[in-house]
Order: C-alpha cells, then structure tokens, then sequence
C-alpha cells in the first residue's frame, strides 16, 4: 500500500471520528491536538473536570459535586477503517448514560506517514438515573501513525482511569494473527467482538475458544439472539412442556440471507450509511451460535454430517439424551432483514413419548408462538419483534465484566459443527 | 437481600503474571487463582426459580414466575395507578413475567376493563420510569387486565371474582396461582381477607406442596395496625384465612437497591464485618427526612404522626438490617430471624426514658424549597388544637454483645429542609491525637454514611493532611453512588418486590414476629406521649432540621446530627 493512500485513509477515518464533538452530550468544547504527546493528553485529562467546577452552592453536601464521573469501565475501541469509524461514533453516541467512563478510540496506521500521535478528546454528560444528577465521561479519539501504530498498549495504559474493568470492542473482522491485536486484547478484562462481521466463522470461533482470558469474551451476534433464546425457554417454564425437552428429535433454525438482487447491488448500497448495518460477513454466526446453545444445554453431541455447509444450508445429526436429533440450518433470501436473523425456530418431538411442536415464527414486525401438543393447537401469543441496535446490544455487554459460560459452551459447540460440516464440504 | 449479583466496581485488577498458553478447546476452564482459605459458597434455598428448565442459565431472565393472576383489590385507588401499574409493565417490558400473566382489578367504582386498562395506562405515562407506555408492550400486556366491580361486604361479588378467576385459569393457563394486592385501608383488610376465605380463594400451604393446584399468596400494605393490639388483631385476623406462609407484608425500603446492598456490602466484603461492632462504632444515626408536609392526607396522618407512619416499620427495618447478626443462609425465614433478634433486643423504656431520649415535634409555618408551607395545624382536616407528631428523634439501645453501649439515633419528620433517608455510623476516634495542637478543633470522625435515597451510594470519610507546610487535617471523602457505577438502572423497590412475591420468595417481606415486636418497642412510647410524661411537643419551622431538643438529645452525649 503507498503511503499517500494510507494518509488519505487515515484521514478519512479521523473526519469520521470528529463527529464526537457533535454528539448532544458534549459539554465543553473538544480539545484537538495534532502532534502531540502522552503526556499532554494524560495532562488535559487531569484538568478536564477540574475546569468544570463544582457548584459552590451551600447547599451543596458533603457528597459534593452536582456531576459525578462515571465510574463504571474502560472501553478501548479500535478501528481499522472509515466504515467502522462511522458506526463507532453512531453506536457509541446512542449508549447514553450507559456510557463507559472513558472511552479510548483508536484509529491505527502502521503505514501511515505524519505525525506519529494525534489526539481528539470530547467531554460528555447525561442526565444520571435519579433527580437529575449528571453523570460524565470521556471520549479520547487518537490517531496513531506510523511505526508508533505498533506499540499501542504503551500509548493507552497510562490513559486508562486506574481500577475500574477495562473492556476492549473490536468491530470489524480482527486481525487475530496480527500482534497488535494480542497486545491490547491482553490490556482488557474483556473482549467484545460481533461473530458475525468474521470472514472466517470457523477460524474466528475457534480462535475465541482458545482464548486464554482473565475475563470473558462479549459477542453481539449472540446477544442478539437473546430475545430468541429468552422466548425458546420461556416454552419449557411450564412443567407439562419441560417433560419434552429430553425428547426432542428435531430442531430447524431458518435465518435471513441477503436476497441474490441486493448483493449485486451491494457497492451502491453501502453509500447509504444506515444500510452498514446490512454487511454482514458471517450471517450464520447468529444461527449456528443458537444451534450451539440448545445443543449444549441440552448435551447433544456431534454424530453425524447429513448435508454439509453449502449456501448457508447444512444437516447435522446430533445425539440427544433419548434420540436422535437432527439439525437443519435453512437461509432464507431477504431484503427486509439484517442477514443473520433469525426467521424461525421449530423444535420437534415425535415418537413415543408423543408429539409436539414448539415454534417462534417472525410475521412483519411480530414474532408468532405457538405450541403444539399431541394434536392441541395453542397459539399462545404475538410478540412484537425485539430488534436491539448496536448500541443496545453494546450497551447491554458493557454492563457485565463476568466470563459468560453459557455462551463459550455455544461457542464450543457451534465450532464443531462448523467444523463437521466444512470437513465434510471438503471431503466431498 | 441475596440478589445483588454485580461484582465490586473497583475489582482488584491482578495485572502482569504469565498469560497461560493456549490449549485445546476442550480443555476445562483456566485453572482457579490459588486462593487459600477461599470462602466456600452457600447455596441458599429462599430463591425458588422455575427450576429444572436446562435453557434458562444465564438468560437475562435467571427466574421467571409461574403463570398468575394478581389480583387488586381496591384497585382504583392511588398506589395501583402510582406504583403497581408502572412496576408491572416495567416488568413486563424486561420480559421478567410469564406471558400468562393475568391482571384483575377489583373496586366499588363501576368501570369496564377498558375504562380500567387506560386508568393503568395513565399510571404508567406518568409515573414509570420508562415511559410512555410502548405501544407492543401495553398490547400484549393490556389483553391481560380485567375488571371486577364489587363492593367488599357483598358475598355475590366475591363469587363473581372466584369465578373469574376460574375462567381466566382455563383461559390463560394461570394453573390456579392467585396474588391477592391489598391495595385499601388497614381496616378493611380484615374484611376482605375473610372475604377471600369465604369464597374458597384462598389456597391452603397444604395444597399448595402437593401440585394438585396453584398458590395462593396475600400482599400486605403497611399501616400494619396502628399498635400493638390492633397489629395482633390484624394478624390474627389474616392468618385465620391465610398461613404466614402466604402473608407477604410489603415494606418498600426493604425493596431499594442501597438497602439490599447493604447485607452484601456486610456480607460480601471482608473489609466492614470485623469493624461492625461496639468496639469500633461509635454511634449510628437513621434519618428519614421528607421535604413534603402532610398533603391532602391531614386526616388519616393526624391519627398517625410520625412514629406509626416512618419508625414503626422504615426506621426499624433499616435497623434490624444494618444490625443483625450474619444470618445462616440467605432465605427468608434465616433473615428474619436475624432481624427479629435485634428488634427483640433493643431495650424497653419507661416513661423517664421516654421523657430523656425521645423528642417529639411539629411543623408549623416556614419555607421548604422556596415554597411557603402553612403549618401542621393549618391543613385542611388537621385539628387545630392537634398535637400529633410530625417529626421524631430517640435514642435506641440495642442490648446484644454486639451492640451494647452503642447508641442508635433515629429521626424522622416532614417538611424538613432535605429530602434524605440514610444509616450514619460514626467511628471511634483514634485512641491517641497524635496530631491535635492546642486551640485546633478535634478531628472530624470517620464517617460511614449509607445513602438510601436519593443518591444512592456508600460515603467513607476520614481525615486527611491539607496541602502545604504546617499539619493541618480535614476530612474528605471517599464517594461510591449506585447512578455513575454501574451503568444500568436500578429497579422500583416495587418491581423487586412484586416479583419476589411471585416466585415465592419472602426475604424482603415482614413477618408478624417483626411486626408485634415493633409495636412492643414503641408501645412505651406512645403511653408516655399520651399520658404527658414523656415531654412535650415541640414546635419547629418547615424547611428547618427540626426541633432545637433533637440538637440537645445529642448534644448532651456529645454528639451532634448530621446534616446530610
């Protein structure tokens, strides 16, 4: 790559990012340095609200300051490109006052030439939860070009606020050969990553297995099957229901794809930003990762490969505690919705310990339940469709600095089906 | 008070030390830090979930309760439009109850269900914390709200509500399971409890164990009685229908986020428990302070004041929590009777003990938030001549080996100049003033201060050395606030506690021991009062920190009130 298109890149990026300082919640005006070191900007950190001065109001208590800094986590943000630099600001704008409380982008060019380090810090408030309190943070945007773009964890330590959790969101497909990408997920306590923006699902989940962390790994494309998942146990709360669970043979996930018309118009349609939502590398992460989490709440293991991975649809047969049960991952061409979404679950028993069938379908901007057992229809209700943004989905990840069991079980299992079904791909 | 699941914010961040390498994905997760002498875990049974579903581990929604209907009786009035409504739908809209849930509301007005849903629709537009109500959640929600009208003595109208209720479990799959809400005056629950009996609605604890229908549970709004004898007759009463068991008595402090925090910040921590004691504690002071005056309610509060309506139940429950002992296992019936020991514990006064540590005080006219506020006696259905309390200060002693020689120093008032409710320990001073200089004021103490409302949080201060040459000390303070750690919501006391009664779970509810022992402590006070030896009522302004005596009922024992 030359460096003059690294430059303009790199520069394109930080536009994107200057967009902090039109964010609501900004209550001073941006500091912008260009060519500047660590230390200044630990320096203008210091001052920050102490150049915000606390009300000297009598009736000021003890307790103080009428705002309150944030005191909740670190979150390291990285972006590779101009696409993520957008959706960062957009997604990280919408957390409102569940905000980190103090944000560190990156946008980091080794091949970048200029000034090695400059630095873009907004300060914000939001309204706290009760009598209108404000609550505070900040947003330190830096730019590292160059051979310093290497060496980020010593740029970002001394950055940090000192014992809270930090958090590290990587958008975008990692780099997980890259060292960089080992240096600062090694800085956090937690990894945050969307499965579905991997080029390589297979790769990225079994590099996520292996990760070998204090803390625990937030993945959004599992957080957004958990109104799914939420709505699929909510069937076998009633115990006349829970006593199929063991019985299940058959269990079918159907999940949007892009419609073959809109890919081709992919390149245009990416100009618009609100359709960045819609690249989707891996729209089975979610699906395979639901698949993953039945499966091993439920202890079924891999027994056999029916049909392999191919345009999204694959065949497994797993072993269940009583039966056999098979897996059947069916995309569905969409235009309407975000590839990776789930479209229909069916789970089914049939044999002899009866028959039943337990569905979420979605219909419009409504999710459909229904149960139905031994030849009694029950349409038990219509949900109005849970769509979380990305803000949501972070928002509801950065509240937790606990490793998530449940979902490296999921992981695990959706890596060997992945990984059973590919071989298979292979072989044949 | 088991279910503050978030760890501390300021989590020790052991740092550096080898990454362990990679293994196999299958390999067990990285091995537990060496931790010598680790805490074994006690799984406490109190939390009945809908067990034995394998899918609901770690969802968002860890206990979902069996499908219900609850049932408001008196459901047109205040609380179920200001509170009830708006921690149902909050609950509703966090997915936190089962789409069977079934609401019925029950009162003399003459509504449809229509009419009915949108009074409660209205509750949630303006009370809620997330409003609006949305639009798909009030729907599926809304398909589940009735109305039965009926006047509490008519034996048909109680049949009318059974055999709703019959229906609505063929309907909506409720399996028999019944919340009876008190939502009406202390005098007409007697009534309407045996009411509920008379029409078989009441369940039994016995069928209850054998699956063959649902529970039935009864929740209780304080006013429990108005003292002791009538606190005994209400119990009584409601227990000649329903078992303890099924008696869930609704304190709403007991529900806030800081007061269950408040067991595990004891509890969770290894820091506090060993200093918790009268070799450390100086003293501890629990003020309840409203800013509001009596408003609107002059008739009901001026047979009340204030030792009925904040100290028998708020004040009390704050103190049995911040003092009991660690219980054996986090579940109802353990905590509470760590809570009743205290209660039992605290020491009776006579009337000369009543005369010196308790102050008794009304408001009359001044300014609270810039607002002029008339004075107790002149609101409206308030008697001219009343000499109702509507502030309190006394001392307690609490007569265990933890607590003896600790004073605990209560307040409660209205129109004072803050609206605060907090638990104050003071510490002992260091034994030696190393750092006194002759004419130099004494060191301000260690504070510990527990802010229930507003500002939730956890204030340490101590004494640290001003800047600069000379050794000048003044305290600062360490600040945690529950609104900039955590970066969600803390819930309505409500909405914990509504759900906590449906699936079973009585730790944050009073049990009738608690209750008649309350009244026991305050009992002498209240003869004292009425007969004339306790002291005289004194007069303070509104929007001032009361009455000059509370300032001498410490001052006396060198102390002073804090002015949070």
């Amino acid at each position: 790559m030359n460096r003059t298109a690294a430059a303009k890149r790199a520069l394109a990026v930080h536009r994107r990012l200057m967009r902090f300082g039109e964010a609501e919640s900004i209550v001073a005006e941006p500091w912008v340095e260009r060519g500047t070191t660590v230390r200044a900007i630990e320096a203008y950190l210091a001052r920050l609200w102490q150049d915000q001065p606390a009300d000297d109001d009598a009736t000021v208590t003890e307790t103080g300051r009428h705002h309150a800094r944030a005191s909740v986590l670190n979150l390291i943000v990285t972006v590779p490109d101009e696409a993520a630099a957008e959706r960062v600001v957009e997604t990280m704008v919408g957390l409102g006052q569940r905000h980190p409380s103090r944000a560190i982008v990156l946008a980091a060019d080794p091949q970048a030439g200029g000034l090695p380090l400059s630095a873009s810090i907004t300060a914000h408030c939001h309204p706290g939860p009760e009598d209108g309190e404000r609550v505070c943070f900040e947003v330190v945007v830096l730019t590292v070009r160059g051979e310093a773009a290497e060496h980020l964890a010593g740029i970002v330590a001394p950055l940090l606020i000192h014992d809270l959790p930090t958090h590290v969101w990587w958008p975008g497909d990692p780099p997980f050969a890259d060292p960089i990408f080992d240096q600062l997920v090694e800085m956090g306590d937690r990894l945050i990553i969307d499965s579905s923006d991997f080029g390589d699902l297979l790769r990225g989940a079994r590099r996520l297995a292996n990760l070998r962390r204090r803390s625990g790994v937030g993945d959004l494309a599992w957080r957004r099957m958990g109104w799914w998942q939420e709505l699929t146990a909510e069937f076998f709360d009633a115990p006349r229901f829970r006593r199929y669970l063991p019985n299940l043979n058959r269990l079918t996930i159907r999940y949007a794809v892009p419609a073959a018309r809109s890919r081709r118009r992919g390149s245009r349609r990416r100009r618009d930003p609100a359709d960045l939502g819609m690249e989707v590398s891996s729209p089975l992460a979610g699906p395979i990762l639901y698949a993953g989490w039945i499966a091993s709440r439920l202890n079924w293991r891999r027994h056999a490969t029916r049909q392999p991975l191919k345009d999204g649809r694959l065949h497994l047969v797993l072993e269940g505690r009583y039966e056999m049960v098979d897996l059947l991952l069916e995309p569905v061409p969409s235009d309407e919705l975000r590839p990776g979404d789930l479209v229909s679950v069916r789970l089914r028993v049939f044999g002899e310990a009866g028959a039943a069938e337990f569905i979420i379908e979605r219909s419009g901007d409504e999710a459909v339940v229904a149960s139905n057992c031994d030849g009694m229809t029950a349409l038990l209700r219509r949900m109005p469709m849970e769509q979380p943004t990305e803000s949501e989905l972070l928002a509801a990840d950065i509240v937790t600095d606990e490793h998530d069991r449940v979902y490296e079980a999921s992981l695990r299992a959706a890596a060997v089906f992945l990984a059973s079904a590919r071989e298979m791909d292979a072989a044949g | 008070m088991a279910k503050v699941t978030s760890r501390g914010k300021a989590r020790a961040k052991a740092r550096g030390g080898a990454a362990p390498q990679a293994g196999p994905a299958e390999a067990a997760p990285p091995p537990a830090a060496p931790q010598p002498a680790a805490p074994q875990p006690r799984r406490g049974t109190g939390l009945p979930t809908t067990g034995g579903n394998p899918l609901r581990e770690g969802l968002r929604v860890g206990r979902m309760p069996e499908p219900c209907t609850m049932v408001i009786i008196g459901a047109t009035g205040d609380l179920a439009e200001r509170k009830l409504a708006p921690a149902l739908y909050n609950l509703m809209l966090s997915g936190a109850l089962p789409p069977e849930f079934t609401v019925v509301g029950f009162a003399r007005r003459d509504l449809t269900d229509e009419a009915f849903r949108e009074l409660l629709r209205r509750g949630i537009n303006r009370h809620s914390r997330n409003r609006p109500a949305k639009p798909s959640i009030w729907g599926s929600f809304s398909r589940g709200i009735e109305y039965q009208r009926g006047e509490f003595h008519d034996d048909d109208a109680w049949a009318a509500l059974a055999r709703r209720l019959a229906r609505i479990d063929r309907d909506r799959g409720t399996a028999g399971n019944r919340l009876f809400y008190l939502a009406v005056p202390p005098a007409l629950h007697g009534e309407i409890v045996r009411q509920l009996g008379a029409a078989g609605l009441a369940g039994s604890a016995d069928a209850r164990t054998d699956g063959r229908r649902g529970w039935s549970r009864v929740i209780v709004e304080k006013p429990f009685g108005s003292d002791l004898a009538s606190a005994r007759k209400l119990n009584r009463e409601i227990r000649e229908v329903f078992d303890e068991e099924q008696i869930y008595r609704i304190d709403h402090y007991l529900g806030k986020e800081t007061v269950q925090n408040l067991s595990v910040f004891r509890f969770g921590n290894g820091l506090f428990e060993p200093i918790w004691n009268r070799r450390y504690i100086d003293s501890v002071q629990i003020t309840v302070a409203e800013t509001v005056g009596v408003e609107g309610r002059g008739e009901s509060y001026d047979q009340t004041g204030a030792l009925r309506d904040i100290v028998q139940n708020h004040a009390l429950q704050l103190m049995a929590v911040f003092a009991m002992e660690p219980p054996i296992e986090f579940k109802a019936s353990d905590l509470r009777d760590e809570k009743v020991k205290v209660l039992r514990a605290v020491k009776s006064m006579s009337p000369a003990d009543v005369a010196e540590a308790t102050v008794r005080g009304q408001y009359v006219s001044g300014w609270v938030e810039g607002d002029k506020v008339p004075a107790y006696r002149e609101e409206p259905e308030v008697a001219p001549d009343s000499e109702r309390e509507t502030y309190v200060a006394l001392r307690l002693s609490i007569e265990s080996w933890r607590w003896a020689g600790v004073p605990f120093y209560l307040r409660t008032g209205k129109a004072l100049g803050t609206r605060v409710t907090e638990i104050a320990v003071q510490f002992k001073q260091a034994p030696l003033a190393l750092f006194a200089r002759a004419g130099a004021p004494p060191m301000d103490p260690n504070i510990l201060a527990i802010r229930v409302q507003p500002d939730e949080g956890i204030l340490l201060r101590f004494g640290a050395k001003v800047p600069g040459p000379g050794l000048q000390i003044r305290g600062v303070n360490m600040d945690f606030r529950y609104g900039s750690s955590f970066a969600v919501d803390s819930p309505d006391a409500y909405e914990t506690l509504l759900l906590d009664c449906m699936v079973g779970d009585a730790s944050l509810f009073t049990r009738d021991d608690e209750v008649e022992r309350a009244w026991e402590i305050l009992e002498p006070i209240l003869d004292a009062w009425a007969s004339g030896e306790g002291g005289r009522l004194h007069l303070y302004p509104a929007g001032s920190w009361g009455p000059a005596a509370a300032d001498e009922l410490l001052e006396r024992e060198g102390r002073s009130w804090r002015r949070p």
